[in-house]
């Protein structure tokens, strides 16, 4: 990655802290506790999808750790941030061309990959992260059923929020 | 170093994650309440079911112990019961004898020729002291037991106490290591020579015996047993053994003062038996007496 390719990446991730706990998390305090929406999670999403897991865990570390300095929820965020980026490739690979992703594809977005396979790849990437974060933010099986009602709510609302920022936004690298 | 990180962060996503969440988990248990509570809890809950485990291991490998003692205290019952079983009570107005079982029957010739005076209670202590200057018990005994105040405390090595508080479930015994306890004993070497044993502080396994005359010459490591004089205690349970050589008492010097060193150690103690003197109320009533006509 040169200088230039980073700057979207440093500004997504500005963007996406601010957006996260300057709005959103606001709204969860308002609206009530069943309206969470994580956006914060779609840097991972689209960081480069030649980098190696290992840097994806560690940035997902530092925008989780950043998130949870803003709550503060120490740790929580942070563990949900290096599970997205441990994840990643998990989510994207069924929809992996044979072969697996070229150079030809920067990061995972619909200008390069679809809507269609945004979407999917986005959403199965949005509920394995929801899922443990509340799992995590819960920290007992006995509430298995909140966590999963949460998860399933939240990640609906996430998705209306990740397709209006790709829609809004449309990013290609 | 720098190798080995190059080569965690290009390879190694797996061990690179596992890391990361292990230094989450430690700062989610830190730094929020709810969260670390649970795991307190957690955590709780299964180091209390380790050192269940580790006790029961604990006692499994003292069985042999525990049963070797056991056997001791069963020999020594049998030999009681095959002495107290077979009594020969003369028949009312005549020169026969006729075996008698005194254990299977519970009537006036049984309550006349064998008349028990004492009952057990068994319980255990589950608080104890032995460095105050005034030191007390708890037992698992309480009234609904059957346990009264002044009932005596013994376990199989010695004295242990006398109840002066009773509870429904809980007793409170004063402790032999308490310098009010006064506990009347004799020495059966010395044709039962008796006399007060007292805690005057300090040493937890040492007490005192006062008031044995001068003229007994009593030596070390004599035994020293109850004399059943206090209505508490029965004759000859064992108390302790002589230490050094007796003293004439600098308070009086007519008697003797003599250490004792405690069979029970006190620190150690934990099953014990209440005494209970079938007869108390009828010698404290005699007691009454003496005291009425003394005024």
């Amino acid at each position: 990655m040169n200088g230039s390719s980073i700057t979207p990446h440093i500004l997504r991730f500005i963007g996406l802290v601010a957006v996260q706990s300057l709005l959103l998390n606001q709204m969860t305090l308002t609206v009530g506790a069943y309206f969470n929406v994580l956006l914060y999670p779609l840097f991972i999403l689209f960081l480069p999808l030649q980098m190696p897991a290992a840097y994806l865990v560690l940035l997902g570390f530092l925008i989780g750790v950043t998130m949870d300095a803003t709550v503060p929820s120490w740790g929580i965020h942070a563990s949900a941030g290096a599970f997205a980026g441990i994840i990643r490739g998990l989510a994207f690979m069924p929809f992996a061309p044979k072969g697996g992703f070229s150079a030809k594809d920067p990061i995972f977005s619909p200008a390069n990959m679809g809507w269609q396979t945004f979407i999917n790849g986005a959403a199965l990437f949005t509920v394995m992260h929801i899922f443990w974060y509340f799992s995590v933010s819960y920290f007992a099986p006995v509430f298995a059923l909140e966590i999963v009602k949460k998860t399933l709510a939240a990640w609906v609302l996430t998705m209306v929020f990740v397709a209006l920022y790709a829609a809004m936004f449309n990013p290609k690298k | 170093m720098g190798n080995l990180l190059q080569l965690l962060l290009r390879n190694g996503g797996f061990v690179t994650f596992l890391l990361v969440e292990l230094v989450c988990f430690a700062m989610i248990v830190s730094f929020n309440g709810r969260q670390g509570e649970i795991w307190a809890n957690t955590t709780g809950i299964f180091g209390g079911r380790a050192l269940e485990k580790r006790q029961m291991a604990t006692d499994y490998f003292s069985l042999y112990e525990t049963a070797d003692s056991l056997a001791h205290v069963v020999d020594s019952l049998q030999a009681r019961l095959a002495n107290a079983r077979q009594m020969q009570v003369p028949v009312r107005d005549t020169f026969f004898l006729v075996n008698y079982d005194s254990l299977s029957k519970t009537d006036s010739v049984r309550r006349k020729t064998v008349r028990p005076q004492y009952g057990f209670i068994t319980a255990r202590v589950i608080k104890n002291s032995i460095s105050g200057a005034n030191n007390w018990l708890i037992i698992n005994r309480g009234s609904s037991d059957g346990i009264q105040t002044d009932m005596a405390v013994v376990s199989q090595a010695g004295i242990v106490g006398i109840v002066r508080h009773v509870s429904t479930s809980f007793s409170l015994v004063m402790s032999v290591l308490h310098q009010q306890a006064k506990i009347s004993v004799s020495l059966p070497w010395q044709k039962n020579a008796f006399g007060s044993l007292t805690w005057e502080g300090g040493d937890p396994t040492e007490m005192t015996l006062r008031y044995i005359p001068q003229h007994f010459v009593v030596k070390e490591n004599e035994p020293v047993v109850t004399s059943g004089y206090s209505l508490m205690f029965p004759w000859g349970h064992p108390v302790g053994k002589v230490v050094g050589v007796p003293k004439p008492d600098p308070e009086n010097p007519y008697f003797l003062e003599i250490k004792v060193s405690l069979q029970q150690d006190m620190a150690t103690v934990r099953d014990v038996s209440v005494i209970n003197n079938l007869y108390n109320s009828e010698l404290d009533s005699l007691q009454l007496k003496i005291k009425s006509n003394e005024r």
